[in-house]
Formats: C-alpha cells, structure tokens, sequence
C-alpha cells in the first residue's frame, strides 16, 4: 500500500507521539517505494525484472501520488485504526504564491457534523485512506479560511486553464505527492479514461491512473467560484498568462464559462486584456462586455483598437452602448462615436483611426519618435498620412522609406521623401469590394480613408482578409435567431 | 467626460444598420424561442392526439402540466442566469460524477427518442404531399447533417423557423372551430383523472412533450450564450415565465381546436385528420399549412436536437474545447451528432404508423422527464450555489409538489406498462 508521510510543518510545532514525525519528506517517498517492492511476492517480483524501465517509473509514480477523487468518501482513522470519520473534502492554499500549493487540512464529517483536521495532525495520505497523528483530536467546526480552496468541491470536475498547452481543460482528477516536506497538489489529470475509472467499481477509484497528467507548475486554477466565497480570489496571475499571445488568450477567454472567464480577465493587465479582446470572435466579446461591470467593459473598449471597439459595440443593443461610452475619457468617446456615425458596410465603418500623421516640415527622426509614442497601436501602423499645413493630404509614406532614410540622415524634411506616386485612397462611403480592388492595384498594405481631402482613417490589407474569410465551420450551440 | 444622456451617441446608435426580422425576434428572449422550439412535430402530434381521442377530458391535466412547465423554465433561467454556465457543466461540477453520467445518459436517451420523433415528423409532412418516407427520410437526414457540418445550416434554419409560424394560427382556430366553451372551462377546471391505460399514456406524452429534458438544457444554454446576468434577471424571468406560458397556450388551443372538429373520433391515426383541426383558419389548404409547420418544426429540431446532446456530452466529458472548433478536430462530437441522425432516420424507415410513432416516443420523453427536473430542482434549491437566488421555502414547496407529481405519472406508468408486458393489465 502505497502511503505519502505528512512531514510536520515546523520543526518547532508541537509533534505526535509518532516516532516517525521527524522524517523527512525525501526520506519518506524512498520508504514509499522501497516497501512496495519487498512486500511483492517472489513470482512478481521476478516478472517485474522483465518490465521496462519506463513501467517501473510509472508505477513509482503511481505508488507516489494520492487521487483526490479516489479518496474523498474514505475513512479517515487514528493511530490505532479506529474510523473518526469520513474524508468529505481536502483543503489547499494557492494565495501564497507557491507553484505547489499545499494542503492545508481536510474536512472530516464526523457523525453528523463537518470538522476541519489541520494538516499537522495527519500522519499518511494513503491511496483510500487517511491516518492521523494523534489518537484524540481537537476537532474544530469547519471554517474556510481566506486563500484556501476545497479540492473536490471546488477544483476537481471545474474548469483550469492549462498555460503550457494553452487550453482551457476541466479537472478530471486532481493528484497529490510529497513535495518539500508538505503533501500538495501536483498534477491535475485530464483523461477521459479516468474519469471511466471514477465510475468504476470501489478499488478501482483509488488508483491513480496518471497516463494525461498536467504539472499543475502550468495550471492557472481559479479560486471558489460559487456566490458567496468570493474571498478566494486570486492573487498573482499565473505568470505564464503572460506570455500567451492575444489570439490565445482570446481563445481561452471563449472557452472559460462567465466566473471562471471574469477571474482570468482580472488577471490580465489592462493592455492584456484589450489586446485579447481585440482578438475574440464577435459573440464571445458581446458576452463577455455584456457580463463585466460597464466601467471595466467600458475601460476595455477605450483600450482596444478604435475599429476593433466599434464593431464590438455595434453588436450591443443602443441603451449598453450609450451607457459604455458615457462610461469611458471623452476623447475615445468621442473617436468611437465618429466613427459609430459611418454605415458598417462603408469604409468609415471598419477603418481604424489610429493615424500617425505628419507635417511635410517634419523631420524623419520627429516621425520617427511620433512612431514610438503610438507604439500601443503597433499592428495597425503600415505608413505614415503626410499632411500639408492645412491638413490636406499630400502622400503615404512607407515605414520602409522612413527606416532606411533616419539610417542616413534623421533630419531630413519628410516632404522630401516623398516619391511623385499618389496615395491610395478611398472616401469614407466606399464599400469593401472597392476598397479591395484599391489595394489590389496598388500592391500595398494598406490605404488611407479621406474625406474632403483629410485623412481621416486607415484601412490595413488584413482587415480586408477577415472580412474575406467566413466563420464557416465553427459551430455555436444554441445559435437560433442569431 | 461624455454624459451617458448625450445627444450624439443616441443619434449614432439609431443610424446603425437596420435589424432584419430575426434580430426583432431574437429581442424578446432566449425563454420565448425556447418555449416556440418547444412546440416540435411531437409536440403538435401529441396534442393533437390527445384532442381527438379524449376531447376535452385531458385539459385539467394539461393545466397542471403548463404551470410545472412554467415553474421549470424559471428555474432554469434563473439557474443560468446567476451562474453564467449551462445545465450539463452545473451537473459535472456540482453532482458526483457518476449522478452527472446518469443524468447526461438519461438526457441523451431523451434526445435520441427526439430525434426519432423529428424524423417522424419529417415523414408525415412528406406524406402530406405524397411523397414516401422511403424517399424523404434518408434525403433529409443527409442534407440535415450536411447542412450542419458545412456550416451553411444558419440560412436553412431561418426558413425553418418561419415555417413554423403557421402553428401561431392554432389559437385562431380553436376560437373560430366554435368549441363548446362551458365543457372547455368545465374540463379544465375540474380535477379528473381516467384510470385507463390510454389516458395514462397520453398524459405521460404530455408531459414529456410539454416539459422535454432538451428544452431546459437549449435555454440554459441560451441565456448563458447572450451572456445575460443577474442584473438583467427581472428581465429574463419575465421572457422565460412569458415563453413558457405563451407556449401553454398554443398547446392547449391545439388540444381544444382538434377536440372540436374530431372527439369522439377515437385515436389520433393520421396526419390529415389532425390537418383538419387547422380547416376553420385555412379551410381546403389545412393540409398544405399543417404540413409546412410540421416539415419547419420537425425539420429544425432534427438538427438542434443532436446537437444538444453532442454539447451536453462534451461539456460533462470536458473536451468543450473541440466543441467551438471545428468537427474535424471533435471526434466525440461529430460523432454523437451522426450516430443520432442515423439512428434516427432508421428508426423512422421501419414500417409502422407514424402518429403512434411520435406519441410513443413522446412517452419515452416523459419517463425521462422528472429524471431532469429533479436535477434541475435540486440546484435551484442550493444556497451554496445561487446564495439568496436560490429557492425559498414556497418555491421548494410548489416545485417539489409540481416535479414529483410529475414523477409519480410517470412511475405509475412504468409500472402499468411492465405489468402489461407480463398480460397483468
């Protein structure tokens, strides 16, 4: 029987009369091992010289770890062997940071009441039970303390974000394993075979089957999400979240149900977020800004590119719009609200307006640092509008002229860099298919919307390739009506 | 800072495209299009059925059957409402796993007994206009599934939709069919109950048509894809309440518009007769009409149906992640949804009357039925769920008194019906 020994957690607290208290967590998974194999028999143990390396270390690990769905109904027992009770649940804390969280204590109905037995008092986790130290108990009424999270209530059977595969995966078991010197959870198994295993007979539950298992280093979990323990927020992001890119973090955005999707938006930073919205699929983003409190939906609106935030609140019904854009500064208010005014279908309709303009009296290195500021808005900055001084337009200038000319002289008038070609424009009323046709014949990457002779906004080549492919394929239930 | 009463947002908010016919639509609600998809080809078959085979005599029951439906639909809303996920994902995270494969098993027999039904109804709309079963059926099943795979399936539904309409016009036609009003009233007002196994069966059909498993897990899944929240619950309580009871409404005006032109015709054995129900709005083009709402409804719930139960699976397995993507990388998914299409065609091509077709796997929903709405109870009662959302003691009352009713018929049933396998009836 394959047992984890529960080290104390200091070396100062109050031990048990268990002679073994002092042990250290190393120690004990040795132990762990080394008497599985002598209590095997002769025959078996023969057979298993034949197994490969790789059986041997699956089974070690198996032996090793502790399946949180195995042993929650268990008896818990004392020294002797007597039941005090039965598991009901296993607490953990993952507010202080650490990348395995440990367990804290377990929930014990004792008769008919639900006790909390402190980690400390628990001498093994064993695969269908649990010992503890002591033969009498301080048997405290459960309270659940901030940052601690019940596993099976709250955790196994729920949605995790797995940030390594970047995937949103629902916990099909949880497992728990020795690691400096505390019990904690560390893996989390996604295997539709164990969770066949869980509705299988008795003995089979107990036995961890970790064939898909998930190193909770890369678990960005959440805390309780059910009303009334929202205490358990989270604290620190995952700092993988980070580095996912914002078409990823858009994905798992979709996939989170609308608790577990609000904690991993808390999570972002600001820019974060709107970069990720910016990426999500139309009726997602209408959820997700329909469910957020309008002053964070509105302040993520003002973040996101001006015609990415346009078609977002075009899908939202007139009163939401009129409240999020009373919500946001008044100068992407009023941006957006321009830009509402122009028809969908029409070019005003889908530009952006994040313009770099310049002054034909500009020099290539005040551009260039123009460039720096708006750096926010990085995707969308193809070439640089030239404007005369009365903010007519008089040519697009390539980020490629501009480069290699700051690579001879910075101080050059931007005036003189540009070449006799016209810029490709469009008015603000033409429709996709002649905005298509433009940047077919020009062979750029973009064109500039003008009207009465300013520009006024951008439209990129790849704007034009969203709108080209269809949402084909990518089904959506329940999508009546929509 | 731009006040929220300003001029300038409004009157670009008005410019913004004009909505076509179906967003209006969509406007009134996720529980109203839940209650409209509710009134399937089985539905309109086993009323129908229950109209002319026992008049007026089922109407008490069908009363008691709308308000458990409409207590169930509230639940459901506000389940969905206040925890932002859809019924099958509650089920997984709140029940042990094995109550959640109980639950979902149970919910996908209910539905692959729906899709029979769909697939029936298909049938008899194509008899309607001569055409054989053996001819329509596999057609549709294959342009039903490919319809759905190829993603073109969006525009299909919005003729499907439209045709079902026509079953808007039962209300108009149970009041021009001059029922005979005092019996109408009296028989619903009346607590009866036959004891004959015929009138048991058609209750349980009843039941399972008026409160299918599938429409609690289509609106739960709706509310949560609209993204609608506790904040705007006094709202969806009203469309889901609103729905259901619309939907009440044209149930029982088919039982009394059939009631009046055929009871006492005896069991319900044809598409025509029922067609005759609609002759006081349509007169000689009854039939055409009946057939087109049955061929819309039957027709929309062939595709949603499987699809329900494919998502249900999923998200209880835990791969939602393939359900957004496409089929290619869903093997569970495309799967379940083909199985159901095949066995449901099938079923259908096996010779037989297709009205008792429909009523007996109306039936099979019934036995399912409280199996569902346990569940649903169940969290609505939880605290630790919905906090001060969840039910109060009058609720858990009237909804514990409502869905275990429910489940005593159903249970009497069983236990009639397996009787009447050993010749005990």
């Amino acid at each position: 029987m394959a047992r984890i020994l529960q080290r104390p957690r200091r070396a100062d607290e109050p031990v048990g009369t268990d002679p073994q208290s002092g042990a250290s967590a190393v120690g004990s998974l040795t132990r762990t091992t080394g008497g599985r194999s002598l209590h095997m028999p002769l025959r078996r143990a023969d057979a298993r010289r034949h197994r490969s390396e790789r059986l041997l270390a699956a089974a070690t690990v198996r032996a090793a770890i502790v399946s949180v769905a195995g042993v929650i109904g268990r008896p818990v027992r004392n020294q002797s062997g007597d039941e005090i009770g039965q598991l009901v649940d296993v607490v953990a804390r993952w507010s202080d940071g650490q990348t395995y969280p440990p367990i804290t204590g377990l929930v014990v109905r004792v008769g008919r009441r639900l006790a909390f037995v402190d980690a400390t008092a628990v001498e093994q986790f064993e695969h269908a039970q649990v010992v503890l130290r002591s033969a009498r108990l301080d048997l405290r009424d459960f309270s659940r303390r901030p940052g601690e999270v019940m596993l099976g209530r709250d955790v196994l059977d729920h949605q995790l974000v797995d940030v390594d595969d970047k995937q949103v995966i629902r916990a099909a078991d949880l497992y728990l394993a020795p690691v400096l010197g505390r019990v904690r959870l560390v893996g989390v198994d996604v295997s539709p075979s164990s969770l066949l295993r869980r509705l299988g007979p008795r003995r089979w539950r107990t036995r961890p089957t970790p064939d898909r298992v998930i190193d909770w280093a890369a678990i960005q979990p959440f805390g309780d999400t059910s009303q009334g323990a929202l205490e358990v927020r989270l604290r620190s992001s995952h700092e993988g979240l980070h580095r996912l890119r914002p078409g990823e973090l858009a994905d798992l955005l979709e996939e989170l149900r609308r608790p577990e999707r609000q904690e991993l938006l808390a999570a972002l930073s600001a820019d974060e977020a709107a970069d990720a919205l910016e990426e999500m699929e139309a009726e997602d983003l209408t959820r997700l800004l329909r469910e957020s409190e309008p002053q964070t939906a509105a302040d993520l609106l003002a973040k996101m590119e001006p015609d990415e935030a346009v078609d977002a609140l075009r899908d939202l019904d007139e009163d939401e719009r009129v409240s999020l854009l009373g919500r946001m500064p008044a100068a992407p208010a009023a941006r957006l609200i321009k830009l509402l005014a122009y028809p969908e279908d029409e070019a005003g309709g889908f530009m952006t307006t994040a313009l770099v303009l310049a002054d034909t009296g500009d020099s290539a290195g005040e551009v260039a640092g123009r460039l720096a500021d708006a750096r926010a808005h990085d995707l969308d900055l193809d070439a640089v509008a030239v404007v005369d001084d009365d903010g007519l337009l008089v040519g697009d200038l390539p980020l490629l002229t501009l480069l290699l000319a700051l690579r001879s002289d910075a101080e050059v008038r931007v005036g003189q860099l540009l070449e006799d070609e016209e810029p490709v424009t469009v008015g603000p009323e033409a429709r996709a298919t002649e905005v298509s046709e433009r940047l077919i014949q020009s062979r750029r990457h973009s064109l500039l919307v003008v009207d009465e002779g300013r520009p006024i906004g951008r439209i990129l080549a790849d704007d034009m390739l969203d709108a080209l492919v269809s949402t084909r394929g990518r089904f959506h239930f329940p999508q009546l009506f929509e | 800072m731009a006040t929220p009463r300003d001029a300038a947002p409004v009157a670009a908010a008005k410019r913004i495209r004009r909505l076509p016919l179906f967003v209006y639509l969509a406007a009134v609600g996720p529980g109203l299009i839940a209650a409209a998809a509710g009134n399937d080809a089985g539905g309109v078959a086993t009323y129908a059925s229950a109209g002319s085979q026992f008049g007026y005599r089922t109407l008490f029951l069908m009363v008691l059957v709308a308000i458990t439906y409409v207590i169930v639909q509230e639940m459901v809303a506000r389940l969905a409402v206040h925890t932002g996920k859809g019924l099958a994902a509650l089920i997984r995270e709140q029940f042990p796993l094995r109550l959640t494969a109980f639950a979902i098993s149970a919910f996908a027999v209910a539905n692959v007994g729906l899709v029979v039904t769909e697939f029936a109804g298909i049938a008899t709309a194509f008899d309607l206009f001569g055409v054989s079963r053996y001819l329509s059926v596999p057609i549709a099943a294959v342009a039903i599934w490919a319809l759905v795979l190829f993603g073109s399936y969006r525009y299909a539904e919005r003729i499907f939709i439209l045709l079902t309409l026509v079953f808007i016009t039962y209300p108009i036609a149970a009041i021009l069919g001059h029922p005979n009003w005092s019996q109408v009233f009296a028989q619903a007002a009346w607590p009866h109950f036959e004891l004959s196994y015929p009138f048991l069966l058609l209750v349980v059909a009843l039941i399972g048509t008026t409160i299918t498993p599938y429409i609690q897990l289509y609106e739960a899944g709706a509310v949560v894809d609209k993204g609608i929240g506790p904040e705007d619950f006094k709202y969806e309580r009203a469309d889901a309440i609103g729905g259901a009871v619309l939907a009440s409404i044209v149930s029982i005006s088919i039982i009394i518009a059939t009631a009046a032109v055929l009871a006492g015709h005896g069991a319900l054995n044809s598409a025509e007769e029922a067609a005759h129900a609609l002759r006081p709005v349509a007169g000689s083009a009854a039939e055409v009409l009946f057939g087109l709402g049955l061929l819309g409804a039957a027709a929309l719930a062939a595709a949603v149906v499987p699809l329900s139960t494919s998502y249900a699976v999923a998200e209880a397995v835990g791969v939602e992640r393939s359900v957004s993507r496409s089929f290619r990388q869903a093997p569970l998914f495309l799967g379940l949804f083909t199985a159901q299409i095949l066995i449901g065609a099938s079923v259908v091509l096996i010779p037989g009357n297709l009205i008792h077709l429909i009523v007996n796997t109306q039936v099979l929903e019934g036995v399912i039925t409280p199996i569902t709405l346990l569940f649903i109870l169940v969290l609505a009662n939880r605290k630790s769920l919905l906090g001060p959302a969840a039910n109060g003691p009058v609720a858990r009352w009237v909804g514990g008194i409502a869905i275990g009713a429910v489940a005593v018929v159903a249970a009497a049933y069983v236990v009639v019906a397996i009787l009447g396998w050993f010749g005990l009836r």
